[in-house]
């Protein structure tokens, strides 16, 4: 970053193809002007036809799939009669597998709060801002052993009620995470991982688990939210 | 096309020069958009045209002739038509007043149809008497059923001199 | 006449449209010939006048951003073009509502086309709002000076899910109504007020004839009105942060 009290000069990034434009950066200089990452082109055309390019495959895919696929439309909706399952739409499908596990106030209200806020918060939540990454000789003992604690009673306590679904992909994403810790690897894709830090590591895990309680409600969930295997015979 | 007046560097602005390769590929491409636009167009068009209308049926029966007594004019009101019999037969006249689309009404003590937004008058006929209507009221097609009722269709305008004999 | 003439001549007529004083009055920057005139042709644009007039040629690359900001745009305007249209035939009132989809389907010429796009667009909206978060946080565009523009985004996430949860009680069959009573319930969860806050929401006890009519008008007109104003506000702030900055690597090493 440039130190704010002085006034810097220079050339404008176009200054090799266009005539010399000199260039006096203020202390007040917008984002867009101290940044120095990566030559700039003109809007027109490079940008607009790329963007009608994307709204013209948008617009085709969609079209395409609306003239073979037809949206559904059930019978007359009946309040006396409840279908069974009772299922929300495929986005809420993971908080009603939650709530299979967790009474209403936590899955229902709890923790889709708690997700809200924890997102919101977190390009405030300034820590690691260096990213350390989670493997790292540099991180303190203390820390390892605060996040080791952490995920193995988070595991006790999702054994403890039982929330199996949720246990499958918290276990492969630690187990993942201690594949890499073992590994010797020096380059490649291994070497990337192990050089994410833990906001990383814990978005990534949200991600699975959201991921796969939506998969579990969408296809493995029958009547009365008993499990049921996707390819066994049920009418869907 | 290997068109030796192609200018495939074309960059300057006389409106009179011949067309670049980026000219034709642009030309094209608007044109692809347009005829894309046009199809879009005449969809829209269809899909705001309704198929199903809740309106009456245009072709309907008035009922047994010998509900209508020689030489009266009655309203039939959800059709709007006067259904008149004189003694040579029937007609079905249009009770909407063809100035700006009132509903008229018979007057039997002066022997018209009048219109209560702007006064125009009628003849039973549908000939004009006075008022601000630019036209006589039409007639539609009026036919007698196979079992003898009387079946009036609106889609279907007639002369006015035509009777239906009774 | 040749192919050659044709396309000749076609050409020439269409210059000379262009140098008329009509097309002149509108199109006011000129054939985009100069830097100038290509920046004009941005900056004195009512629909594009946001865009910056130069972006930094990393940011133009499919695997820069996948262009989901870009698609999350064109479906929402896509979703209100194909919205107002099924609203000619949509009725808010049990059971015509139901009815009415029907007629969509079967009576209206190209509505199951509409109607297909509608639902389409709804679960790829919902798809790509998800992925867009997850892919501007794993490039890290939520750090300073970017951090607000991250909170808009998450309303706008919240507002895009309740879109899609309004909109999905309006066919008014056995799938809407369920699915709607499932989640309300879920509502009724919080604390204290939940339970006033699912009977105003609900506009009743259970899912009714209040509930689909208000459900309508938050679909239609406060929830697209709220979407609007937060898209303007995001992509303002886009701007004003400093536009896209990706592919190069970042200050803590992640790219």
């Amino acid at each position: 970053m440039m130190d704010k009290t002085k006034i810097q000069s220079g050339f404008s990034s176009g200054a090799k193809n266009e005539p010399r434009r000199i260039v006096f950066i203020t202390p007040n200089a917008s984002a867009n002007v101290m940044d120095e990452r990566g030559r700039k082109v003109m809007s027109y055309p490079h940008l607009l036809v790329r963007e009608a390019i994307v709204f013209e495959v948008l617009i085709t895919a969609m079209a395409l799939v609306a003239l073979i696929w037809d949206a559904p439309l059930e019978r007359l909706a009946n309040p006396l009669l409840t279908p069974n399952p009772a299922k929300a739409p495929w986005y809420f499908l993971g908080l009603q597998e939650l709530l299979h596990v967790f009474p209403p106030f936590v899955a229902g209200f709890l923790i889709p709060t708690l997700v809200v806020v924890a997102l919101i918060v977190i390009p405030y939540f300034k820590v690691n801002v260096e990213g350390t990454p989670l493997w790292s000789e540099l991180t303190s003992r203390r820390f390892d052993v605060v996040f080791w604690v952490v995920v193995v009673a988070l595991l006790i306590v999702l054994v403890a009620v039982d929330a199996w679904t949720i246990i499958f992909p918290t276990v492969l994403v630690v187990g993942l995470l201690l594949g890499l810790g073992l590994s010797k690897a020096t380059t490649g894709p291994i070497c990337v991982l192990r050089a994410k830090p833990l906001s990383w590591w814990i978005m990534t895990w949200f991600i699975a688990t959201a991921f796969w309680l939506t998969v579990v409600g969408t296809f493995f969930r029958g009547p009365g939210w008993s499990w049921v295997w996707p390819w066994g015979t049920h009418a869907g | 096309m290997s068109d030796d007046k192609a200018n495939p560097a074309g960059a300057n602005a006389d409106a009179k020069r011949e067309a670049s390769r980026r000219d034709v590929l642009n030309e094209i491409t608007w044109g692809a958009l347009g005829i894309a636009g046009l199809g879009a167009a005449a969809l829209t068009f269809q899909f705001f045209s309704p198929n199903v209308l809740f309106e009456l049926p245009t072709t309907f029966r008035a009922g047994d002739p010998d509900r209508y007594p020689v030489n009266s004019v009655t309203l039939l009101q959800d059709q709007l038509i006067y259904i008149v019999r004189t003694a040579s037969g029937f007609y079905a006249v249009s009770a909407v007043c063809t100035h700006l689309g009132c509903i008229t009404q018979w007057k039997p003590e002066v022997n018209t149809i009048t219109c209560p937004c702007h006064s125009s008058k009628f003849q039973p006929t549908g000939e004009r008497l006075e008022g601000p209507a630019p036209l006589p009221l039409p007639h539609y097609a009026i036919n007698f059923t196979a079992d003898g009722e009387l079946q009036v269709d609106k889609l279907q305008i007639i002369k006015a001199d035509q009777v239906l004999k009774a | 006449m040749t192919t050659t003439t044709m396309g000749t001549s076609f050409h020439s007529a269409l210059e000379n449209l262009r140098t008329t004083g009509v097309w002149k009055s509108i199109f006011r920057s000129g054939p985009a010939v100069t830097n100038r005139a290509r920046s004009l042709k941005v900056f004195d644009n009512l629909l594009l006048h946001w865009l910056p007039v130069k972006v930094r040629e990393n940011s133009l690359g499919v695997r820069a951003t996948y262009y989901l900001g870009s698609l999350l745009l064109f479906l929402f305007i896509i979703m209100a073009v194909t919205g107002v249209f099924l609203m000619f035939y949509y009725r808010p009132v049990a059971p015509n509502a139901y009815y009415d989809m029907k007629d969509l389907r079967f009576v209206v010429s190209n509505g199951v086309f509409v109607r297909n796009m509608h639902r389409i667009g709804a679960h790829l909206m919902v798809l790509l709002a998800f992925w867009h978060m997850v892919h501007v946080f794993y490039r890290g565009g939520y750090k300073p000076p970017r951090e607000f523009n991250w909170v808009i985004g998450v309303m706008l996430l919240l507002l895009t899910l309740s879109l899609s949860y309004t909109g999905y009680l309006l066919p008014w069959d056995q799938l809407a109504f369920w699915a709607t009573t499932v989640g309300s319930n879920m509502i009724s969860a919080a604390p204290a007020i939940g339970n006033e806050v699912r009977f105003v929401a609900l506009g009743g006890h259970t899912v009714g004839g209040n509930t689909l009519l208000r459900f309508y008008v938050f679909h239609v007109v406060i929830l697209p009105l709220l979407a609007f104003l937060f898209i303007g506000a995001h992509l303002w702030r886009v701007r004003k942060d400093g536009g896209l900055t990706v592919g190069a690597k970042d200050h803590d090493g992640q790219d």
